[in-house]
Parts: structure tokens; C-alpha cells; sequence
């Protein structure tokens, strides 16, 4: 949608930060940012009336008072302030570099455009501290960044007493590639493939994310049968994913049995996918002005796959659930609570399964949602349990959801002309739910009408921290399956 | 349990038999070029390529393409923008290579000039009078704009720590198999391809290549994603844990040049600045097919996957066991023959 830039000062952003993180509000808050250093951006979503509020507010001498005292959501936000902007949170509680490592100079902020201020000191060291847990007995376990299996990397320090976790600290930034800036450098036409190439397990919710935001900017209405095709391709996406990701529980409950049958699955959602767009990973489907052309003839056989695929899934996610062994590995174990998930400004899946209703395609256009969207998949127990049920029941939602837009999937063109110029000192925001959750892509033009700042907030960034907190005096022996259950991004989360 | 151990007995093998079969119509693979001429004037590839891998250039008022694969993310806009046909998209599955040189295409200027002939019957007499001459003479301009490509390639390798010793002379001890560490520096696309590698369909294991959880026990190393500034040092260390003779195998776009990321402020331009590269893998990602492919190629086993005839997909899969077989029948022969 098109946002509207509003000034407010400093204490009015404070007061409206209050009243939108308070318990009995409606509202939340999207993200936190900064577009040329000499401001804070702060995006506050209503999720009621699928709205959205951004306000700019200037600040003095580099630096602010930290919210993250009193709203715990902020923490890795303020710590990106800094490590792109150089702004500095003042009182923020664990003020560390978040995704820039040792490698880069000491007063490099790679988003910052305008001059620091001469008497600015940079008092934070490059050098990562680990936060040290003391006493006897206690001891760390340091692991990563290249893991065992084939996965991203990112670095896990545990410090352990006997086999209970007392502490986890995350680190990541390991695959910061320089993402929000490269889109910023190539003409905004192709700056889709880049944003596809954020996290690519998540791709095709990137570049729906992007196309609503450039799509605002420029007022331009997209075709229905365009919608419909972009939306189908979202629920494909997710059905993928979430395949392997209950494939992955599998593997480490040591039921491999389920995950050789949900990675030969998962390899039929992918073809549903290679149908639609003619790549596995939906990569360039989705542009600007709309989607690639698509046949019926591949419509009908989308539709055949899927109802075939959903026949498939049941005996294996059947024997998956009867299993009384997985079940009592799952259950009460990784456990997030209601009240730290709502703190902390969980989304996604592990909201979900906490019993927060944070499903944007039921709140946020998106395609043919909310209109079309199936219900929100909500469960309590915030535990493993709970989250593979998410994602069980997404996967059944999606089924029926595909297979009915294929049904009802009108005629038409597929794309529409897009002007060759944005228009000068615009916002666009868009919202996708992707497979993990809400991912906001938030795009600045600047007078020239060239993108001067291109924010993307991928659901991991909200989530990274629920791991640490619900693995906190669990056994180390459950994290890799907790880890699983969350399965969050490291790339979309680096950028 | 019982349910679970029915249910698998019940889907039989999965596995394909056909190895490295080509894409299915509609499919997107990587580009190629084709015999057609090029358009005079014409630079729409150009213009719509999102990583720069495609360059037109002039010999003799005739337009060449040359199109870098080891930069292309395969999405496939050339292919549709081109009015010549002379980008193609290329359904093989067999696309992994040993020097980054194979992965640079470039229209032949022989070809071009005989098509040109053709469609162009008014010059011809010109052309045949100086016949040869102009074919070697443009040939060998093609052949200086290639080199200068590759000059530019390797100055960008001069970073690298490690001098190119391990070569693939080695790859002999790796025909039975192969034990790869596998270390991801990107957006998990090619990760999740190589996972995929290991399914019941396409069962990578069964060639002899198995992913191990540390580099002392391994033979290979795999790197995924461009290898930005931050995973350089972890690495270069994985590398070092090593012992020779190792194969280092860059997987997919972003490993070999960058890809969408090359030239930004955090350095992620690929494997080949910090690591001597024995096998490409092009692709964004590339189909588990072609990380199997690279894979045989990495083992010096890329016999089995040979290339199926262009028309007939079914006959082909016949003369890939028959060939197959033989070879067996020859290398138990040849065992039997040292054996005595």
C-alpha cells in the first residue's frame, strides 16, 4: 500500500509506541529503520483495517533514548540502527553489532548517507562479546558457523550446566551479502531478481512483496487473473516448504521413514511449481505489472497434482501424528509462551502455535487475500507440538486453497505496461505472509524517483530470539529439534 | 512403527533410473546460443540481463553474443526478448564444467558468416572472394575479445590464498566415491537442491557421494553462495582442515561469480578469490541433476550420465543402461585381466 510520510517529534513517537505495544492494543509494529541516518522510520501496522502508519522522526546528535528497555521487540532493530546507520540507541541493555563482523572498518555504516557528526565517537568495539554465564559448573558450547548437515550458517554459543541450557546467544550476519543496498543500486526494473535472491526458500514471497510495494508507488492496478496466479503461486511456495519442514521433524525424531517420504513429496509440490512458472523455486514468476503467462492446460494440471498430492500426504502425515513416540518427544518441549511471544513481537508459525492471531493474509491485501484467505491455522501450547500442528494444518489449508483458485481463476492478460520512471519521494510498503510469516518490504524513492532506501523485514528477524528463549533449561540434546520446528532463515535474517 | 515400515514397502522404489535426464518442455534451464544469426543492432538481451552475463559485440558489422553461464541466474528474459533465436533455452540437466573458461559462450564467427550468406545473397560474391581469409581473421578477433575475458577472470583469482595445486589429475581416487563437506554462504537455494540431491528420486549416495559433518573425513568441498566478507575466514579454515588431495566445488551462480551480489560493499564475488575451483556447477540453483552431474564430474565419472539423443527421450534411456552396461562389462574385464 502507499504510505503517506508523517513528521512527528521525538516524545509523540514514544507515546505512540506506547499505546500501540500495550497489552489491550490492536495495533503492532512492523519495523523499525532509518532511511538516510538522520531519522528513525517506524512502520505501525493495524491489522483490524489491514492499515498501516509510518512515521519519520528526526534525531539529534546520532543517538536516541533505547525503547528496548521497555519494549523488549526493539533490541535487534536498534543493534541494525547501528550497524547500518551508525545511530546510536543510548541505554539500549545488550548494545552489540548485530550482522557486521570484524571484517569491516571500524566507522563503516554502509546505509548511511548523510555525514556523521564531527564529534561522533564510536565507542563500540568491532570485536564480538559473547555474554558470559559464570559459576561453577557452567560451561560453553560453541557452535557454528559451518554446521554439520547442509544448512546456513550462523552461530550457536550455549553455556550449559550438566546437560540443561542456561543461556543460548545467537549470532548471525554470517551471509550478510549487502541485499537492501544492492537494491538500491540497480535500475528498480530488475531489482526484483535481487530481492528474490534475499532468502530463496522464501523467493516467490520476496518478489510478491516487492512487486505490491513498486506496484503502490506507481498506482498501478494488476490484472485479476494476475492476483489469482500470484496468490496460487504463494500457497505452492508454502507447501513446499512446510513438506520438508515436517520431513525435518521426522529426521530428528529418528522416524526417517517420514522424511525420505516427505522429501519425495516435497518433490511434487516443487513440480507444481515448475508448472506454474517453469522453475523449481518460482523464481522469476512474479514482476512488477504482473505474473509470466500460464495456460489453462497447466492450470487443469496443477490442479490434478495437488488433489493427487493431498492423497499422497495423508497416510504419511497420518502416521506422523498417530505416533505416539513423536508425539511425547514434541510435546512441552521448545516451549515459547503466550505473554514472552507477544513481548517480543513473535510472527508467523511460532506465533501461531503461542495462540496470537498473526496471519496477515486474513488483515493485509495480498493477492486475493484477505477476500479469498483460507482461516488462520491457531494453536496454543507454544511448544514443538504445537508448531508442527501449524504447520500441518497450513498444509491442508493450502491444498484446498490452490485447488479452489485454480477452479475459480478468470481469464485474461497476465501482465499490465508498467511506466518507465517511479514518481519522485514516494513509499511503498508491501506484506506477504510468507512461509514463516510476515515479511515487509518498505521502498523510498528519493526526488529523482530512483530507490533510495529499500527496507526488508523478514519474519525470521522478528523470530530469531524466540529460539533462546524457548530452549532456555531445555535438554542440549532437544535443540536440534526445536531448531527444526522454528526452522527460521539465516539469509533472510543476514540479508 | 509397523504403519510406517507397510507404508514405505508399499511405495516401492522411487528412485529414477534415467540419470540426468533433460528438463521437461517448459522447464526453465540455463541459456544457450544457437547457429542463428544475430540481429544487427539488436542488444535486447542486454538490456534485460540482471547480472550483466550477456555482451554483444562487433566483428565485421556482424553482431556476437557472448554469454557468460557462470553469471547467469537462468531467468530466462533473454530467451524471451531474443527475435533471432539465437539465445535458446537449454533443457540439459548436464551443465557442470572443470574450468571456468567452458562456462563462456560465445557465437562462432564461422557459423555466423555462413548463415549470414544465406540471408544475405547480394554480399555474397564480396564474401567468397575473400573466403578464407575473413573466417580466420574473425576468428581470431573472437578468440582475442575471449582472451581478454579470461584475463579479466584470472586477475580476479590473483586474491586467492591457495595456489592451484590440488588438480583434478587427482580426481582418480575419488571413482568410488566421495565424502563432501558442504559450506553455505547464501540464500539456501542451492542447499535445499542439494538436499534435494540426497531424496529417494534423484539418491546422490548411490554414485559414492555422501555428505560428512566435518572436512577431516572429507574428500570434496562443496560451497554454496557467493561468500561474502563474513564466512571468508570460516572457509578458508574448513579448507585448511582438509588433507590433499581435495576437490573444491563451487555451486551454483552465486559461488562462481557472485551472481546478483557481485561488486557490492560485503565482497561476495564467489569462490574462485579465496579457493583454487575444480568444478562448476552454473545454476540458480541448479537441478539436483546437475549437482549430481557435477558431482560424477568431480569423481572423473561423468561417463555415467552420458548425453541422451536430442529426439527420442525414451530411446535414449535404453542406450544409457546398454552403454552403461558395457562399460561395466569393460571395467570387470580390465579388473579381471589385473586380477590374473
Amino acid at each position: 500500500m502507499k504510505l503517506e510520510r508523517s513528521q512527528i517529534p521525538f516524545h509523540e513517537l514514544q507515546e505512540r509506541l506506547n499505546q500501540a505495544l500495550s497489552k489491550t492494543s490492536e495495533k503492532r509494529v512492523g519495523l523499525l529503520t532509518s532511511i538516510t541516518g538522520g531519522e528513525l522510520a517506524t512502520l505501525i501496522l493495524s491489522p483490524k483495517d489491514g492499515t498501516a502508519e509510518l512515521m519519520l522522526t528526526p534525531i539529534e546528535n546520532n543517538k536516541f533514548p533505547s525503547f528496548s528497555t521497555r519494549h523488549a521487540q526493539f533490541h535487534w532493530f536498534e543493534r541494525a540502527l547501528f550497524d547500518f546507520f551508525g545511530i546510536v540507541p543510548e541505554g539500549h541493555p545488550r548494545f552489540k553489532h548485530l550482522l557486521l563482523h570484524e571484517q569491516y572498518a571500524q566507522d563503516f555504516f554502509p546505509l548511511r548517507k548523510i555525514d556523521l557528526p564531527a564529534d561522533f565517537k564510536n565507542h563500540l568495539a568491532r570485536r564480538y562479546e559473547y555474554l558470559e554465564v559464570k559459576g561453577e559448573g557452567v560451561y560453553e558450547l560453541p557452535v557454528g558457523p559451518i554446521h554439520a548437515g547442509v544448512i546456513e550458517p550462523g552461530h550457536f554459543r550455549f553455556s550449559c550446566f550438566g546437560e540443561t541450557i542456561v543461556n543460548l546467544e545467537i549470532r548471525l550476519g554470517w551471509v550478510h551479502r549487502g541485499v537492501e543496498k544492492r537494491l538500491t543500486e540497480v535500475p528498480w526494473q530488475k531489482a526484483h531478481f535481487v530481492a528474490e535472491a534475499a532468502a530463496s526458500d522464501t523467493a516467490l514471497a520476496n518478489a510478491f512483496a516487492h512487486a505490491i510495494a513498486i506496484e503502490s508507488i506507481l498506482d498501478l492496478e494488476i490484472t485479476e487473473r494476475a492476483q489469482y496466479l500470484r496468490t496460487i503461486a504463494l500457497e505452492i511456495e508454502r507447501l513446499a516448504v512446510h513438506i520438508i519442514d515436517v520431513g525435518g521433524i521426522g529426521t530428528d525424531i529418528g522416524l526417517l521413514g517420514i522424511s525420505s517420504a516427505m522429501g519425495r513429496l516435497r518433490g511434487k509440490a516443487l513440480g507444481l511449481a515448475d508448472l506454474l512458472s517453469g522453475s523449481r523455486f518460482l523464481r522469476g514468476f512474479i514482476f512488477p505489472g504482473g505474473v509470466r503467462p500460464v495456460s489453462e492446460r497447466k492450470l487443469s494440471e496443477i490442479k490434478a497434482e495437488v488433489i493427487a498430492l493431498r492423497k499422497d500426504l495423508t497416510p504419511v502425515i497420518q502416521i506422523l501424528s498417530d505416533n505416539q513416540m513423536a508425539t511425547e518427544r514434541m510435546k512441552d518441549i521448545g516451549k515459547l509462551s503466550n505473554s514472552l511471544a507477544h513481548e517480543f513481537g513473535v510472527v508467523g508459525i511460532i506465533g501461531k502455535a503461542c495462540g496470537i492471531d498473526c496471519d496477515t493474509r486474513q488483515q493485509f491485501k495480498q493477492g486475493k487475500y484477505p477476500e479469498l484467505a483460507p482461516p488462520a491455522t491457531i494453536v496454543s501450547g507454544g511448544d514443538i507440538l504445537a508448531r508442527t500442528a501449524v504447520r500441518i494444518g497450513e498444509i491442508w489449508s493450502s491444498i484446498e486453497t490452490i485447488a479452489k483458485l485454480v477452479d475459480t481463476c478468470p481469464h485474461g492478460e497476465e501482465k499490465v505496461a508498467v511506466p518507465e520512471k517511479l514518481p519522485a519521494n514516494a513509499t511503498g510498503l508491501g506484506i506477504v505472509e510468507a512461509t514463516r510469516g510476515e515479511l515487509i518490504h518498505l521502498i523510498f524513492t528519493d526526488e529523482d524517483g530512483k530507490i533510495s532506501r529499500y527496507a526488508i523485514k523478514d519474519p525470521s528477524f522478528d523470530n530469531w530470539t524466540a529460539i533462546s528463549i524457548a530452549i532456555r533449561d531445555n535438554l542440549i540434546a532437544d535443540f536440534p529439534l526445536c531448531n527444526k520446528s522454528m526452522a527460521l532463515s539465516y539469509s533472510g535474517n543476514d540479508l | 512403527m509397523l504403519r510406517l515400515i507397510t507404508y514405505l514397502l508399499q511405495q516401492g522404489v522411487a528412485t529414477a533410473k534415467n540419470i540426468c535426464p533433460d528438463l521437461a518442455e517448459g522447464v526453465r534451464g540455463l541459456p544457450m546460443l544457437t547457429d542463428a544469426p544475430c540481429q544487427s543492432g539488436c542488444s535486447a538481451c542486454v538490456d534485460v540481463c540482471p547480472t550483466d552475463a550477456i555482451s554483444v559485440f562487433k566483428i565485421e558489422d556482424n553482431n556476437h553474443v557472448r554469454l557468460d553461464l557462470g553469471a547467469c541466474i537462468g531467468c530466462g528474459y533473454c530467451v524471451d526478448v531474443c527475435p533471432t533465436g539465437t539465445i535458446k533455452n537449454n533443457p540439459t540437466t548436464r551443465v557442470a564444467v572443470r574450468t571456468r573458461e567452458e562456462l563462456i559462450l560465445t557465437t562462432s564467427s564461422t557459423k555466423t558468416e555462413d548463415s549470414t550468406k544465406t540471408e544475405d545473397s547480394t554480399k555474397t560474391e564480396d564474401r567468397t572472394k575473400a573466403g578464407a581469409d575473413t573466417k580466420t581473421g574473425a576468428d581470431a578477433q573472437v578468440e582475442a575479445a575471449n582472451k581478454e575475458i579470461m584475463a579479466q577472470l584470472r586477475q580476479g583469482r590473483q586474491g586467492a590464498k591457495f595456489p592451484v595445486a590440488d588438480s583434478l589429475k587427482d580426481a582418480h581416487w575419488f571413482g568410488r566415491s566421495v565424502a563432501a563437506r558442504v559450506v553455505s554462504t547464501g540464500c539456501s537455494a542451492c542447499d535445499m537442491e542439494l538436499g534435494a540431491a540426497g531424496n529417494p528420486i534423484f539418491d546422490i549416495e548411490r554414485f559414492g557421494v555422501h555428505i560428512v559433518a566435518s572436512p577431516r573425513f572429507a574428500d570434496a568441498l562443496i560451497i554454496t553462495g557467493p561468500v561474502s566478507k563474513g564466512m571468508k575466514e570460516a572457509l578458508v579454515s574448513c579448507y585448511g582442515a582438509m588433507s590433499s588431495p581435495r576437490v573444491v566445488v563451487a555451486l551454483g551462480t552465486c559461488a562462481i561469480s557472485g551472481g546478483v551480489h557481485k561488486g557490492g560493499y560485503a565482497e561476495a564475488n564467489g569462490v574462485e578469490n579465496i579457493l583454487p575451483v575444480n568444478v562448476y556447477i552454473p545454476g540458480c540453483p541448479p537441478h539436483p541433476w546437475s549437482i549430481i552431474h557435477g558431482m560424477l564430474l568431480a569423481m572423473g565419472k561423468e561417463h555415467l550420465a552420458p548425453a541422451p539423443a536430442p529426439a527420442k527421450l525414451k530411446l535414449a534411456a535404453a542406450t544409457t543402461t546398454q552403454t552403461q552396461e558395457k562399460r561395466l562389462k569393460i571395467e570387470t574385464q580390465n579388473k579381471d585381466e589385473k586380477l590374473s
